[in-house]
């Protein structure tokens, strides 16, 4: 499934991922390929986007989550992003 | 000979005067590059944001948000304060850039007070504020210290206060006077209404059957604010972009017609030795000439 990590500053990351775990404001959300549509509130944490080995791990705050049509669109007003090999 | 002379030294210092605009020209184009970068990447997050709100919202809402509420006029005892952000630069020599800003400022509060509002003004960049404080205009917020790279904290601390005195009804609307960023040459001053945060047009509630966490409602009153410090944040990215095309424009302007003065002075300077050098040549002749006899 295609992410995009969207800031108010600059796209952080856009790609194909098999798995993203975000911090939800009430806990964390796991979302995996094929989920229905779904939007929520995002809290502070957290964001991991995994494709196969790689992990990706942001820090972020405030904003939303929006899964449509196996396209998941983080949008949070605080990023700070640094990317992983495992 | 002192006219010859004379015309040297206006021809080094209009050389001079060339040198240093070209340079700021170039200066110009590579911030400008830059600038125009940060006006792209702050697309997507405007754009998701807008269509998220557009999705979730439905014309019955409206009303329950005091962000998307239209207060009554002041004369209907609605509140009489209204908010104006002025977006300027800090350094000038970018043409009409701030005085076409300044205007527009101007423009905008004469219908607000025409309206019964008083306008309380926030002022960002060094010109526009130090227009209206020789006006003798006081400001309700000065701040010169963001220059040419916005980042989206400083919107948010922009924002945040205005934000609150509107939900908490004190304000009437917030406007915000930026530079449209259409290209480097068209850079044209806006007046953008903040708030109350103009409904998208295309509402049709939740349409895609969402599963929504928590819900509506909840998600759209923490999106707004984000909405409108985002509105700010562009246009302070954009004004910043549009800053650096006005005087990119101004200078290149600047250095062709210190390339016109030039050529005029060295023709004139040229024609003068010339004429100076024939004279000379005839005198000779006609000295040669008396001593033959």
């Amino acid at each position: 499934m295609q992410v995009t990590v969207i800031s108010p500053e600059a796209s952080m990351f856009d790609g194909e991922a098999d798995a993203v775990v975000a911090p939800a404001f009430d806990g964390q959300v796991g979302i995996l390929p094929n989920h229905a549509p779904f939007m929520t509130l995002l809290g502070e944490g957290t964001l991991t986007v995994r494709r196969a080995e790689t992990v990706s791990r942001f820090s972020v705050r405030g904003g939303f989550l929006q899964v449509v049509e196996n396209r998941v669109r983080v949008v949070t007003e605080h990023v700070q992003g640094e990317t992983h090999a495992p | 000979m002192a006219k010859s002379r004379q015309l040297k030294g206006r021809i080094r210092s209009v050389q001079n005067t060339r040198k240093i605009t070209k340079t700021m020209e170039l200066v110009a184009t590579s911030k400008l590059k830059r600038a125009q970068d940060r006006v792209i990447a702050a697309r997507p997050y405007a754009e998701a944001l807008r269509q998220v709100i557009a999705d979730l919202f439905t014309p019955d809402l409206a009303d329950r948000f005091p962000l998307l509420r239209q207060p009554a006029p002041p004369a209907k005892g609605g509140p009489s304060r209204a908010a104006l952000i002025l977006l300027t630069s800090n350094r000038g020599l970018a043409g009409g850039f701030n005085s076409n800003l300044i205007k527009e400022a101007r423009r905008r509060i004469e219908t607000l007070e025409q309206q019964g509002h008083t306008v309380e003004l926030f002022g960002v960049g060094k010109k526009g504020i130090g227009f209206f404080k020789y006006l003798g205009r006081k400001m309700a917020l000065e701040r010169t210290d963001i220059g040419d790279r916005p980042k989206a904290e400083h919107a948010g601390e922009i924002a945040e206060p205005l934000i609150e005195a509107f939900a908490a009804g004190q304000l009437a609307s917030v406007d915000l006077i930026q530079a449209r960023f259409i290209s480097a040459l068209q850079t044209p001053p806006a007046t953008i209404r903040i708030l109350p945060v103009e409904t998208p047009a295309e509402g049709k509630g939740v349409s895609r059957n969402y599963i929504l966490a928590p819900n509506a409602e909840a998600i759209l009153e923490r999106l707004l604010p984000l909405y409108v410090r985002n509105a700010v944040y562009r246009g302070m990215v954009e004004t910043a972009a549009a800053e650096h095309g006005a005087r990119r424009t101004a200078m290149k302007n600047a250095t062709d017609n210190a390339g016109d003065i030039l050529e005029l002075l060295k023709r004139t300077y040229n024609r003068q030795r010339q004429a100076q050098i024939t004279q000379e040549i005839a005198e000779i002749v006609g000295g040669a000439a008396a001593l033959q006899g």
